[in-house]
Order: structure tokens, then sequence, then C-alpha cells
């Protein structure tokens, strides 16, 4: 039994078993105390930055959407290279069935959101906001360098993002790391925008197919991957021990909810409508405006970068801009997300900081590093373009999509045959 | 005693009856309140029309029946870097349902920059009834008024241009012939001081820009958020007048009006034409056309120099 499990163990939901007060353990109250007070923060923080100047008109959804987010992501552990390390190595689909559930999700709510914003889509126009970007050879070598990254620092940077609040100690480096391959992606823009980007076309599925013909043609994609991966998959056999029939106790309710991981199913269903509502209340989930807008501050700070990136402002995704301000939309969303993670993780009993020997912090720089890179140059990472955008019906995403799942899949291949990269922290964490 | 108080109070009616009149701008026809448009929103004659500067705010949520003009894609010719052509201007005013005799209220955000751009627009298009609301998008919004975010498709129209007037619009040579003395006018530059002397190029974060630094010569600096309270209400036509004469600029003589791309002044153009009902017109070329303008004076106290140290 690993620690995550010990920690999680029923008798610390049922004290009663044992003898009520006695056995009330400290870490017990600690889960449940933490988090009440991280819950409340999260309260008082929106009810403060309501008509706060800078933050948009609705600071207070982008609060709630960040928490919420982040208890989606850390419950589901809704992470996209465990995801797909469960697929490849396992052959377990579950997750992967869940990130289809989400765009599934995110789609049809993309879609109604829509239509009545830009009613005809062949006009030549693009929705306002949407993770959109341009197609070309930039976007698949960012896709891979990503995905890539996701295999040596272990997550994506959203997961980092919810781990920090599970206390990884391998996060912050990745994260770090991270803002350093954003400054790379800054000297590398200039000559990727004047030699491809400019020209690359901002696909949009609805431009070519209708609105019809995309969501058709976008579902069918769906569903043929999950019929795949439905055919593929080698079920777990049932581990719940819980007898079927009898209605589930108080207690086991609230193991369910708070202590195992949530099926990514309704994750997926959480985050695709989540995904919808942030882009008609405020902008597209993404989460990596706030770290590239960062890093390209402090590069100007610093001298490395000049303080025009052509045509960069003018691409819709995860926009990267100088920034002064304290906060930020995106930033408040950021630390919104952080915080909801924590609050899941110590509730449920992930929140275990370790310490790790030490190339795994150096691969977690290193990985950080390519994702930045990838996600500078392919203008968001697998919230902003794959998630946001395919629900948006962007080609774009579609091609980061695959182009990561390559890059992971390679990556574990070479793994498999030298064994000596590292286990993703948390992996099989269910 | 007693006298004495009710000649107080009367004072004090009077005077805050006075503040009510001279303080709203809207007792200019080319303004209306929010409660006039509240009041007005099911009125066929009257179509409301944002133009914000931030795409994605109208599809948001706006004002119940207004229809969105896209002012980066539906306002501008992008090839000849000019105002929308004729046939496009016709066409967007027809799917909007906007006849020739509608009343057109414009609106948008940051204090109704490009609205009042869009409402240049019209009047130079010859569209007589164009007013702006007070207070734009923001002060809708910080009032609690309604907002819709269902889309509205009004009955389409065949808008035809009748007459365009030219005459509202400044060229290069226009300003250069005041610049020279060859022709009267005052020249309004409605950018931040620190642009307007030479201190900086361009507000920071705005890549557009001219290689020379400074001012036209002779231009007067009333910055363009000096004509607005904080709420984003036009200040009082009393207050207004008070503002530009303090700058030499009284109505006696016709006015060019300029900013860093020409859609910031539009806000000071509509001011200063269409509430104090002054003779002005706006320079659209502005300084981005007239600063990197070869062989045209230009005036930089600060002495700033592109790319020197």
């Amino acid at each position: 039994m690993d620690r995550v499990r010990q920690f999680g163990r029923r008798a610390d939901l049922e004290p009663g078993r044992h003898g009520v007060g006695r056995h009330l353990s400290r870490s017990l109250a600690l889960r449940i105390m933490v988090p009440a007070a991280l819950v409340a923060g999260i309260v008082l923080c929106a009810l403060r930055l309501d008509g706060a100047a800078g933050l948009g008109r609705d600071p207070v959804f982008t609060v709630f959407a960040g928490a919420a987010f982040g208890i989606l992501l850390q419950r589901s552990r809704f992470c996209f290279f465990c995801i797909l390390r469960e697929l490849f190595e396992e052959r377990d689909a579950r997750g992967a069935l869940g990130i289809l559930v989400a765009l599934a999700v995110g789609s049809l709510g993309y879609l109604v959101v829509l239509q009545p914003w830009l009613p005809d889509p062949g006009v030549g126009r693009l929705p306002p906001d949407a993770h959109i970007g341009p197609v070309s050879w930039v976007l698949v070598a960012g896709g891979l360098s990503f995905g890539l990254g996701m295999v040596l620092s272990g997550s994506c940077i959203s997961a980092h993002l919810y781990r920090l609040g599970e206390g990884s100690t391998l996060s912050p480096f990745a994260l770090l790391g991270t803002v350093a391959g954003f400054m790379l992606g800054f000297l590398s823009w200039n000559s990727l925008y004047a030699g491809t980007l400019s020209s690359a076309p901002e696909a949009w599925l609805p431009a070519m197919l209708g609105y019809g013909g995309a969501a058709a043609l976008q579902g069918g994609l769906l569903l043929a991957l999950a019929l795949v991966l439905l055919l593929w998959v080698r079920w777990p056999e049932p581990t719940d021990a819980s007898p079927t029939g009898s209605p589930p106790t108080p207690a086991t309710l609230a193991r369910r909810v708070f202590v195992e991981r949530w099926p990514t199913w309704l994750g997926g269903i959480g985050i695709g409508v989540l995904g919808f509502l942030a882009y008609l209340r405020t902008e597209p989930l993404g989460v990596t405006a706030e770290l590239g807008s960062r890093a390209r501050t402090l590069a100007e700070q610093l001298g490395w970068v000049q303080g025009r990136l052509p045509g960069l402002d003018a691409f819709a995704g995860c926009a990267t801009v100088v920034i002064d301000a304290l906060m930020t939309p995106n930033g408040v969303f950021i630390l919104a997300l952080v915080a909801g993670a924590l609050a899941a993780g110590v509730a449920s009993g992930n929140f275990r900081p370790r310490r790790y020997p030490w190339h795994r912090y150096l691969l977690a720089l290193l990985g950080g590093v390519l994702m930045g890179w990838g996600a500078m140059v392919a203008l968001g990472c697998t919230v902003g373009v794959l998630l946001s955008g395919i629900s948006a019906f962007a080609v774009s995403g579609w091609v980061f999509a695959a182009a990561t799942t390559v890059a992971v899949w390679g990556g574990l291949a070479a793994n498999q045959l030298t064994g000596s990269w590292p286990q993703a922290e948390q992996a099989r964490v269910r | 005693m007693k006298i004495n108080s009710l000649i107080s109070c009367a004072r004090s009616l009077l005077l805050a009856a006075g503040l009510s009149v001279a303080g709203v701008a809207a007792a200019s026809e080319a303004v209306v309140s929010a409660d006039w448009l509240a009041a007005h929103l099911d009125d066929p004659n009257v179509r409301v029309v944002e133009v914000s500067v931030e795409p994605g705010k109208f599809e948001r949520a706006h004002i119940p029946g207004a229809v969105n003009f896209r002012w980066h894609t539906e306002l501008v010719d992008p090839v000849r870097r000019d105002i929308a052509p004729r046939e496009q201007w016709e066409q967007l005013l027809s799917t909007a349902g906007i006849g020739p005799d509608t009343t057109v209220v414009l609106y948008g955000d940051n204090n109704n920059w490009f609205a009042a751009w869009g409402a240049w627009i019209f009047r130079y298009y010859g569209h007589a009834d164009v007013k702006l609301l007070d207070g734009g998008r923001n002060k809708w919004e910080a009032d609690r008024r309604p907002l819709s975010s269902r889309p509205v498709r009004h009955a389409a129209t065949e808008y035809r241009v009748s007459e365009t007037q030219p005459g509202l619009r400044a060229r290069l040579a226009d300003v250069l012939a005041v610049v020279e003395g060859e022709r009267q006018a005052k020249l309004l530059d409605i950018r931040s001081p620190a642009e307007f002397e030479g201190r900086i190029f361009a507000p920071p974060g705005v890549q557009e820009l001219a290689i020379r630094a400074g001012h036209v010569p002779g231009a007067k600096n009333v910055p363009w958020g000096s004509v607005v309270r904080d709420d984003g209400t036009f200040k009082s036509i009393d207050e207004l007048r008070a503002l530009y004469a303090g700058n030499g600029i009284d109505g006696s003589e016709p006015v060019i009006v300029y900013c860093r791309i020409g859609e910031r002044s539009a806000h000071s153009w509509f001011v200063l034409s269409q509430i104090l009902g002054y003779d002005a017109v706006q320079y659209d070329g502005s300084w981005t056309e007239y600063g990197n303008s070869v062989g045209v004076p230009i005036s930089n106290p600060a002495g700033t120099v592109w790319g020197g140290t």
C-alpha cells in the first residue's frame, strides 16, 4: 500500500469505529481545518476583489473558476502526462476517455456560445478571444517540445500547478524552467514569426465547414478515438469491495468525494463545463498567459528581449505581454487554482512533500525549459491550445494534441529502452 | 434667522437646479443620458451601436438590442489606412437595420474612445442624427443597468450615403498650411503631456509610433481625458468651454484636432464640434503620419532623438 493510500485510510474518516474523540487524529483535524480555512480565504478574496480595477469585469467568477479548476484537476488527477502514461504503459484508457469527455462537453458548450457570437462563421472573422492559433511546423515543434518536457518533468504545466497544491517539490523547479523556456521562446520568436508564423493559416473548422459540418467532424473524431480506446483498453479488475445494492453511508460518500480519485470522466465533464463557462464570462481557460507575461517582463528588465515581438500580441491565445500590474485576471486565476488544489490536496491526504534525488530536480528544470519554449511558440499549452482550442474547433488544438501525444509516446518508449528516465511523480495514484 | 435660512435654502435649490442643467453635457443634443436610452431601447427609430476597443466585450454582454461594429475590421480600410470605404459602410448600416432617419446612439468602452470615432465616421458619411451615450459602457455597467448576450437581428435596410462631408477631415497638407501660416486655425493635440513634450515616442505598450517625438508646432495640449469626469461622463458645457478657452480655443477660429493614430482625438472632436458647436475637424493621420513625414517641422521640447543616447 503506498503512502498516499495509507494517509487516506478509512479510519481517518470513520473515527467512530474506534471511539469518537480519542481517534480523531491530528491529521484528520488538519485535513478538515486547513481546507476549510483555504475555502474561506478563497471566498474572502473573491469578495475583496469584486470591483477591483484591472481585473476585468468579473473577478469573482475568475477566483471561483480558478479554484474550481484546481479542485477538478486535483481530485480527478487530470494530468495529461499521467493519463497518456497510463494509456501507453498500462493500456488503461480511463484517463484518456476523460479527456475526450472534456473535449466533447467543451465543444458542445462552445457551439452554444459561438453561434450567436458569430452567426456566419464563413465571413472571415474568428470568434473573439478564442484560442485559434496558426498551424505550421512551428506548432508541431512546439507540441513535440512540450510533450518531451512533460516526460522529463513528470507533468504538464497545469498539472505542475495543481501539484504545487499537493506539496510537490519538483513542480517549482519545473515552473522555473518553464519561465526560462519562455525566455528562449521570445529569443527565437522574431525569426519564427518572420519565416513562418506570419503567413501560417489560423484554421478554424466552422469557417471551412460551417457549424454543422465542424460539429459533425469533431464529434466523429472524438467518437472514433473513444471507440479505439474502448477496443484497446485493458480494463482493470474491480477493486472496490463495497457491497452492491446497499446505499452508501455518509462516510463512504465522504471518502469518495474527498479522498478517492474521482473518475476522470467526471473531472472531464466538470472541466468541459468550466471551459465554456469561462469563455462565455471572461476568457478561455489557459494557464500560461501569466507565466509567459511575467517571463517576458523579466526578460525585458534583464535586457534579454527587445521590446517588440512582431505579431505576437495580435494572435489570440495565451498572449504574452509585458505587465507591470500586481494582479492580472490570469494571475488571479492561477493563484486560485493553486489554492483550490491545495485545499483538495490537503483534504484528500495527497499533500505530501517529499525529497527526490538531485537529478530529478535537474530533469524537472530541463523539462520545464522544453515545455516553456513549446508553450511560447505554440501560443499556449495543453489547457489553452489543446483543451480550449479544440473546444473552439481550432485545427491548431488537434495538431498540438497529436504532436504532444507522439512526443510522450516516444519519450516513454525511450524510457522503456533505456530504463533511465524518471517515474512520473504520483503517476499511478488512483 | 428664518429669512436667512429660507434664502440659503432657495440659493441651494437654485444652485442645485443650475448644476443639474449645466452639469450634464447631455444638455447638448449630441449626448444622451443612460436614463434616456433606457426609455428608448424599444424605440424602432433608435438604433444602439457598440464600438468597443476590446474584442469580445460586446459578445459577452451588451446593452439590450445593440449591434456591434468592429473597429479594426468594419470601420477601416486596412490596405489604404483609411476609414471604411463607402460601399462597406452602406453594407454595414444596412445589415444593422439603420435608415437615413434613424437616431444612432453609439457607446463603447474606454469612455467612448472608439464610439466617438464611429460617430465621426457617421457624420463624415452624412448621417445627421448621431449621439453618444454619456459615460459609455463603463457608466452603464457601473449603474448596474441591464445587459444582454442575446443576439438581435434587425430588419435589414437599403442604406445609401447621400452626401459625404470631407470637410470634417484634415489632411497633412491642411495641417502644414496652418504651421506655415498660410491658413488660420488652432491646432489641438489631445495626447498625454509626455507624448506632447516629446519625452516619449508613444504610450507604454504601444507599438505604432513616429520616429520623432514632440508635437505639431503651435499646437496646444489638452489631453482627451480632461474632458470627462471620473465616471466617464462629459463635463458640463461651461466647464468644457473654460477648459478649452484656457488654451486659446474659444470657437472663434477653426480647430484641427489630432492624437497618435486619429482615434482618441475623435473623442475631443466630438466635444468641440458636436457638444460645443465649434468648427472642429479631425486630422486622423495624426502624429504617426506627421511625425514620420519627411521635410515637415516639429516642436520637440524634450529634445528626444530616435535611437539616440
